[in-house]
């Protein structure tokens, strides 16, 4: 019961403190009024701080590559403690990505804050702002 | 009158035959924890921000829970209509201050086109470790109390400062040489911890918002328990040069965190190679560009 307890307050807090987590400058980077959806292959995954960062390869119709990074809202130990159900090896270079993100002000910026992440066909929870709650 | 009597009988004859009752087997009885007395100078502990975030003084949009107001995300908070004060600048200080392009409060802008300190991982210093603290279980203040010395703790940027309790005396102003966190005594005035600082280095920011000082600022800090749970302090700068009377902070409240060590030790450093990565890639928006 104490540790029931103790996740509902942790995660009270996460709920709580999420907006205020953010590194310095998130809210003006990027226009959080505003989705884009992106598919394409995973380069990099850097499950790292300030905040981890996915990079993916973009191919559009005629076959012109664009390389995309998004990052998660969170820090790395924050989503253990969220208890997303993955981990620093679940995504790898070669996997297939689908993206919701908002995007960068910069109108040329191939960089965006992640809203939703499907990975090889599995959506994958996130924490703080992005898609919290639990897939079926 | 007669309803009582019979109330009284009653519950006298319960009394009775509760008394001669075999008593029940009673189970090996607990000792529970007895509570320590609240020591007002007790002062080791975690403790865990309440008042306003990341921001010196209560001015104009300066704690961190304003921000979605300032950028039209939200509805004006509650603390909007708390009275709030401008910094008493000089001229000078106002320069320095118009210098300063941080990321928070009602002067925020994208890193890219900021020069906070912290964005190179440049340490705090004091006072931004004790004033910059964000909200949330991996940024902490821990205090940690030793003969001669007590040590205090900023989860956040895991980096700490020493304040001397030895009885040593202050430096003068000019043998000081400028350090980060500057240099601290304290000592105890009935059950407030005052500790006085000199020699800072003017790199730092007092806080997010990007209020400056010089190296000829003097800082005082007075903590005091209200209970055994409950931490508050008051700043005060006396820096001539930028500001033309002391400068007070708002009042500063933290709670005291139990078995927080069970939970969290996220140790977040600043680490240049991941900082500037992140900030170049993601954060300018450079990413995929040659």
């Amino acid at each position: 019961m104490k540790i029931k307890l103790m996740s509902a307050l942790i995660l009270a807090l996460l709920l709580v403190c999420a907006p205020m987590f953010a590194h310095h400058g998130t809210s003006v980077t990027y226009q959080v009024d505003k989705t884009i959806s992106l598919s394409g292959t995973v380069t990099e995954f850097s499950f790292s701080y300030p905040h981890p960062q996915l990079y993916f390869d973009v191919k559009d119709a005629d076959g012109k590559v664009t390389h995309w990074g998004t990052e998660w809202g969170p820090t790395p130990l924050m989503l253990k403690n969220m208890n997303v159900g993955w981990t620093r090896d679940s995504i790898k270079p070669g996997d297939h990505v689908d993206v919701v993100c908002n995007p960068h002000k910069l109108a040329t910026a191939t960089a965006c804050l992640m809203k939703e992440l499907t990975v090889n066909g599995t959506k994958m929870k996130l924490g703080g702002g992005g898609n919290n709650k639990k897939e079926e | 009158m007669r309803l009582f009597g019979i109330f009284a009988a009653a519950t006298a004859f319960a009394m009775i035959a509760v008394a001669q009752a075999p008593a029940p087997k009673a189970a090996p009885a607990k000792a529970a924890p007895a509570a320590a007395p609240f020591n007002p100078k007790d002062l080791t502990g975690v403790y865990h921000r309440q008042s306003p975030f990341q921001t010196y003084s209560n001015v104009p949009g300066g704690a961190n829970e304003l921000q979605a107001f300032i950028l039209g995300q939200a509805k004006a908070p509650q603390k909007l209509n708390q009275p709030t004060e401008e910094a008493p600048f000089t001229a000078a200080g106002q320069a320095a201050f118009d210098k300063n392009i941080p990321s928070y409060g009602r002067r925020i802008a994208a890193p890219r086109i900021g020069n906070d300190p912290q964005g190179m991982c440049d340490p705090w210093g004091v006072p931004r470790m004790l004033n910059g603290q964000v909200a949330g279980p991996h940024s902490t203040l821990e205090i940690v109390v030793t003969p001669g010395r007590t040590f205090m703790f900023s989860a956040w940027h895991h980096d700490y400062r020493i304040v001397y309790t030895d009885g040593r005396k202050l430096p003068k102003m000019d043998e000081a040489e400028p350090k980060w966190n500057g240099y601290s005594v304290g000592a105890w005035e009935g059950n407030t911890f005052v500790v006085k600082s000199l020699g800072f280095d003017a790199r730092t920011w007092l806080d997010h918002n990007g209020y400056p000082h010089s190296e000829e600022m003097q800082l005082e800090e007075r903590y005091h328990k209200t209970d055994a749970n409950t931490l508050e302090m008051d700043e005060v700068i006396i820096d001539p040069m930028y500001y033309s009377k002391p400068f007070k902070s708002d009042h500063k409240i933290w709670k005291l965190v139990k078995d927080w060590d069970k939970l969290w030790d996220e140790q977040i450093y600043c680490v240049p190679s991941e900082e500037f990565k992140f900030n170049s890639l993601i954060r300018d928006g450079n990413v995929g560009k040659q």
